[in-house]
């Protein structure tokens, strides 16, 4: 009877040290000096991984005993993954912001001001406008400018040069050379462009040609503006120019899959895309890939491409600023930038700026409106339900727009 | 007792009277004798009330709370009182998504049962060979992780390459080439009810099947003998003693697929959610992380907790009245 009581006492007495020691042993420990975290999209990791590798050999030369983790993620799901660390209080010391997200994470307080450095960092003082614009909320300086790029088309050069034809000077121009060429090739799922149905960074771009846009601030409100004969005319456009060019889902996303690797397994003589895609096209079709900037309806002039970009920021809870800071310096600096240029990409200053196709493309560009909540109509995929509805059929393009516009105007004014 | 003395019920209550009256004495022997069970099941509850409990408190003060992104980072909430729970109240998209669900979660259940009964009736039919075949199939697929199993569901649902494309063109029912299954509601959500009915067959067959072994043989004897259909003898027989372990796994069931959320967020994909496709697990997500509205999310939590408890409370009821009424 005694041993009853004892082996059940000395059982709850061991369970309970059990599970407090292994509490205290799960507790996380809080980042040691000793390494850094580094979030970057994977666009580096296929891109430039060699800059990535030359940044951190500086940057472990000039503090030795430190080491940079460099975690890589993915656009869909980064931001997500960053609200759980900064509720769980381990924040990464550097992350890549897209240059929509960061107005809202700007205005939440989430990074820390880089304000007192920015003379620090290699050619601040020219700095492009628009990236410099996304990293900096009421005055304050939060993130580091990247990189930017815009959409080039890429293209195979002996598909092109078999039905005669040159880089197009306009949008009419392309659809007829899309049509020659699905007239040479007949397999069903080849797409003279490829283009995925809904890419609203593409598609927009046919809104701002014919002259809309997608919302405008007036008195105090934000209003959407798909609904305007210009934007419905350019939609329209675009519409005619999906049915003819692209074989590609009407609901998939420009990610899955990636166009490049259409392009590489020949189901594309042609994509549209960052400039950067030429690395990744195939061996197959390595020699006969070259790029044009994407013509706009109006003969010789180009259609406005989407200009996006990257900032780097420090979050507010890193466990050291300035290592991070030095991270970022050394990744940012002229030669770093030098090689994203090489890349295709567009540099962060308008003194390093030089005549590659990305770059003409850049001189007619559009940027999403810059609201605080801009990045809920991103995430409520407003604009690829328009598209994906208008594209199937479901609905028309004037049903479809005043739908998305409503979203639009209710989403950019909450509070 | 080998007395053959049978005593009087006079006696018999004059002897259990003073028992009653005398009380038995409260030692600490008798405490801790009678303590023992509660002090072997504590761990179990402090765990279990731990991660539950902890959990369940937030969630309850998180619907109280307006908690943005901006609350996030400052680790601290604005109460806002019944604010939350009148916005979502108030809000279509709640009430088209309620509905939505609902018939989602009917179709869902309904199919795993009545696949999940006729796969466990098959199983008492067919040989032991046939038997251990089909039983190591459902096991293989109950223990595939759900995440796995939609990656390949998406590859073989694919628009450019998949296999089901592929296979329906080969058997000529139609021009199946490039068929984008994701491009209307309808197609899309059948896709996650196929999926999560597949997942759900094993646990409701092997349950089913055990079940089926205590139905006795000579009952279903009997009926066959007197004539009866093997429908009816179903009907009859084998579902009023099944019917406590129908009860359980359509309860299971509804509250499971009720609240879903691997399946359709991964099969549909972040990218093609909209208020078109919502279901309530989905919904929660996007209103609490994708809009940073996590005081919302919360009370959506909650009130999707409440209907489910409803839910359950009315099957249940049902069920047994019904059996009370038999």
């Amino acid at each position: 009877m005694k041993a009853r009581y004892v082996a059940s006492f000395a059982l709850v007495a061991a369970l309970v040290a059990v599970s407090t020691a292994a509490a205290r042993t799960d507790s996380p420990t809080r980042a040691s000096a000793s390494k850094i975290t580094v979030w970057l999209q994977v666009d580096a990791q296929t891109g430039w991984p060699d800059l990535v590798a030359t940044t951190n050999a500086a940057f472990q030369k000039a503090h030795p005993g430190t080491s940079v983790d460099v975690q890589y993620q993915t656009w869909p799901d980064h931001l997500g993954k960053f609200d759980a660390t900064l509720a769980g209080g381990n924040v990464p010391d550097v992350i890549e912001m897209g240059n929509t997200e960061m107005t809202k994470y700007m205005a939440a307080g989430a990074f820390a001001n880089l304000s007192p450095d920015k003379s620090s960092f290699a050619n601040s003082r020219s700095w492009l406008q628009g990236l410099a614009a996304s990293s900096t909320f009421n005055g304050k300086l939060y993130g580091v400018p990247y990189y930017a790029g815009s959409r080039v088309v890429t293209y195979r050069t002996d598909l092109y040069r078999k039905i005669k034809a040159k880089a197009p000077k306009s949008l009419a121009q392309f659809t007829s050379i899309a049509r020659k060429l699905r007239a040479k090739n007949g397999k069903r799922s080849f797409s003279p462009v490829y283009i995925a149905g809904t890419d609203w960074y593409f598609a927009m771009s046919f809104v701002y040609d014919y002259g809309g846009t997608i919302a405008t601030f007036s008195r105090g409100k934000w209003h959407g503006a798909l609904t305007s004969p210009q934007a419905r005319a350019g939609l329209a456009a675009y519409k005619r120019f999906f049915d003819v060019a692209s074989r590609g889902s009407k609901t998939g996303t420009e990610d899955r899959p990636q166009p490049y690797d259409v392009f590489a397994q020949g189901g594309a003589a042609s994509i549209v895309g960052p400039a950067w895609f030429s690395c990744c096209v195939g061996k197959k079709y390595k020699t006969v890939t070259n790029q044009f900037v994407m013509p706009g309806h109006k003969a010789g002039q180009s259609m406005p491409g989407f200009l996006g970009g990257s900032d780097l920021a420090v979050p507010k809870g890193s466990s050291d600023q300035s290592l991070a800071k030095d991270w970022i310096r050394i990744f940012t600096s002229t030669a770093g930038e030098k090689t994203l240029q090489a890349k295709g990409n567009i540099p962060n200053a308008t003194n390093l700026l030089g005549n590659s196709v990305n770059e003409r493309a850049a001189k007619r560009s559009w940027f999403v409106p810059t609201a605080k909540n801009w990045v809920n109509v991103e995430n409520g995929n407003v604009l690829r339900t328009m598209l994906a509805r208008i594209l199937t059929g479901k609905d028309s393009i004037k049903e479809a727009t005043s739908t998305a516009s409503d979203n639009i105007t209710l989403t950019l004014n909450r509070p | 007792m080998a007395s053959s003395h049978v005593p009087s019920g006079a006696a018999l209550a004059a002897e259990a009277a003073p028992r009653l009256r005398r009380r038995r004495p409260l030692t600490w022997s008798r405490v801790l004798r009678g303590s023992v069970p509660y002090w072997l099941i504590l761990p179990v509850l402090a765990t279990v009330g731990a991660i539950l409990g902890y959990p369940l408190y937030w969630l309850f003060k998180l619907s109280f709370e307006r908690y943005g992104l901006f609350e996030l980072i400052q680790h601290k909430g604005v109460g806002v009182g019944w604010a939350n729970f009148g916005s979502v109240l108030h809000d279509p998209i709640f009430w088209h998504t309620l509905v939505r669900t609902v018939i989602f979660t009917v179709a869902n259940v309904g199919l795993t049962m009545v696949i999940g009964t006729l796969l466990a009736l098959l199983l008492v039919q067919v040989s032991s060979v046939i038997r251990v075949l089909l039983t190591t199939g459902l096991v293989l697929v109950w223990a595939m992780p759900p995440v796995v199993a939609v990656q390949v569901w998406l590859w073989m649902t694919n628009y450019e390459n998949g296999v089901l494309n592929y296979i329906l063109t080969k058997l000529h029912f139609g021009s199946y080439l490039q068929h984008d299954w994701y491009a209307s509601t309808f197609s899309m959500l059948s896709l996650v009810t196929a999926l999560i009915v597949w997942g759900a067959i094993p646990f409701v067959v092997v349950t089913v099947y055990a079940g089926l072994a205590q139905v006795p043989g000579e009952l279903v004897e009997a009926a066959e003998i007197d004539g009866a259909r093997p429908w009816r003898v179903f009907k009859d027989v084998t579902v009023p003693i099944l019917k406590p372990i129908f009860l359980i796994l359509t309860s299971l069931s509804i509250i499971w697929d009720f609240g879903v959320f691997t399946q359709p967020f991964l099969l549909i994909g972040q990218s093609r959610i909209d208020t078109s496709n919502y279901l309530m697990g989905t919904y929660l997500y996007e209103q609490g992380y994708f809009f940073h509205d996590f005081g919302r999310g919360a009370a959506i939590s909650i009130l999707m907790l409440l209907m489910v408890a409803l839910l359950s409370v009315a099957y249940v009821r049902k069920m047994v009245q019904f059996d009370e009424v038999r």
